[in-house]
């Protein structure tokens, strides 16, 4: 990924007060949802780039609805754009990000296997019924019951049931 | 495999973000690309978002009539009924030359260019409480989408569209009159065109509209549908006689169409079988999508702000139309049930 060379406190001059309260408040959390999915951070990054230049494009700053417009956004972006990768940017993707779980990253044995589940892990993600692949996401991504509701506008005391439901499926195509 | 193994499945390092480059990154590209915020945008104020909306959704009858009797489409056969749809890039003196009339859609003020447009059984919209009496009045099954955005929020209102048949009457001194008001002077109208007549249907057509409001609009913004679904029998045109390509040859005779504009559809390889939908070319951007696996078509517009697919499986007409990038309209679009 390549930044513009520019100084941030020169260049966040020209949004509005109320966009850059947003951006800065959801900026991390947009990218933790797309890292998620995407297990590479200069792709999770790109996605919300998008997301927030589309809601910059599309909704008013102060809109009441914007943080969970953002995180869904980031999840079906996200989501959007596991789906769209090629065998080459997948692989990539396995070698950029170590992995989360208990490897011994000395062994290539380990490591090669290892990728080869997060590579699974990522198809069946995008295999997923978008709803589930997105609750799925958000959820493991941090947000609260309430938060996914919210994103995914569906009411909070259904979000466990379908959150198991997403896990089932999940597991099911795992196998 | 339990909670805490699938969180370690789907695990990754957590991504530690430069928010202040981040935001740099942002308004480097707003600056670049000329992005402007939604708040800088002008919406006009409407009397009635609702009505509007429906007669929006049921854009792909009207759309396909209009095209067909507007001169812009080379898509009127003796036996026209749509299986896919493309893409038809108007220009702004395209526009121009239709006149106000053909670009609002209003088929008789259009169509009186040409001859005389009668309906035999008008479209009347008709609001009812729920899909399953949309269903029902229509005569097919209404699809809805599963999943929507967070945008899109509350229950849908649901308008149903009667089967509309309509008659049109080629006449060669009406054109004349026309073109004479408009001090051109028009190719002559082949006289086995002249007095021959097209029958279009139609519908019916179900709607689907969320963020409608349940009255009139009292401010600018404040009742802009979020979503709209529509989904409506194929069109049909059939002739008394008049072949398309006779029809065709006709009207890109016609002075003010754009070479640009004929080349369209004169590429169009099947108009017995295709819906050519008019895109502004200033305006707007235009590609072909795979939809329920069917190939489709997203439009959106230059900023952004609207975008909307439309497709055509097992004979009906589909549109999903909102203020959506081209992949949440795709997910709507896929997600219809």
């Amino acid at each position: 990924m390549t930044l513009p060379a520019r100084d941030p406190g020169h260049a966040v001059a020209a949004v509005s007060p109320a966009f850059e309260g947003l951006f800065r408040s959801e900026y991390a959390r947009v990218v933790g949802i797309a890292h998620r999915v995407l297990a590479d951070q200069a792709e999770a990054e790109d996605v919300a780039q998008d997301v927030f230049i589309s809601f910059y494009r599309g909704h008013p700053a102060d809109a009441a609805y914007g943080r969970a417009w953002l995180h869904a956004a980031a999840a079906h972006a996200a989501l959007n754009a596991l789906r769209g990768r090629d065998r080459r940017s997948r692989r990539e993707a396995a070698q950029a990000v170590p992995l989360e779980t208990t490897v011994a990253a000395d062994d290539p044995a380990v490591t090669v296997a290892a990728s080869e589940t997060r590579e699974e892990v990522r198809a069946v993600l995008a295999r997923l019924p978008e709803r589930s692949a997105a609750l799925l996401a958000l959820r493991y991504a941090g947000l609260s019951y309430a938060e996914i509701a919210a994103a995914l506008d569906v009411r909070a005391s259904s979000v466990g049931t379908l959150l198991r439901r997403a896990e089932d499926a999940f597991r099911r195509e795992l196998r | 495999m339990n909670d805490t193994q699938i969180e370690r499945t789907l695990g990754t390092t957590e991504p530690r973000v430069n928010t202040d480059e981040a935001l740099a990154r942002f308004q480097a590209r707003v600056q670049t690309e000329g992005i402007v915020p939604v708040a800088s945008v002008p919406r006009r104020r409407v009397t009635s978002r609702w009505v509007q909306g429906l007669a929006a959704a049921a854009g792909v009858v009207i759309v396909a009539s209009t095209l067909a009797f507007s001169g812009l489409a080379g898509s009127i056969l003796q036996i026209f009924e749509p299986k896919s749809v493309v893409a038809v890039p108007i220009s702004q003196s395209d526009l121009n030359y239709l006149g106000q009339a053909c670009a609002g859609l209003n088929l008789q003020e259009c169509m009186g260019a040409y001859g005389t447009f009668e309906w035999t059984a008008p479209p009347q919209p008709k609001e009812v409480t729920s899909r399953a009496q949309a269903s029902a009045l229509a005569g097919f099954t209404a699809l809805a989408p599963s999943s929507v955005p967070s945008s899109v929020t509350g229950d849908p209102r649901y308008g149903v569209i009667n089967r509309s048949t309509a008659t049109f009457t080629f006449s060669a001194d009406s054109t004349r009159q026309s073109a004479a008001r408009q001090n051109r002077t028009p190719p002559p109208m082949p006289a086995n065109i002249d007095g021959s007549k097209l029958f279009i249907t139609g519908g019916p057509a179900v709607v689907q509209i969320w963020g409608a409001p349940a009255g009139t609009a009292s401010g600018p913004g404040s009742d802009i549908p979020t979503l709209i679904v529509g989904q409506a029998k194929a069109p049909t045109v059939s002739s008394d006689g008049i072949t398309v390509d006779e029809l065709r040859s006709y009207l890109l005779s016609q002075p003010g169409i754009s070479p640009q504009l004929a080349a369209a559809i004169r590429a169009i390889g099947d108009p017995s079988s295709t819906l050519p939908v008019p895109v502004p070319a200033e305006l707007a951007i235009s590609h072909p999508v795979t939809v329920q696996g069917v190939q489709g078509l997203f439009i959106g517009d230059n900023t952004g702000i609207a975008g909307a697919v439309i497709w055509q499986k097992d004979g009906m007409m589909f549109e999903v139309i909102g203020s959506f990038t081209e992949s949440q309209a795709l997910a709507i679009a896929n997600s219809m049930r």
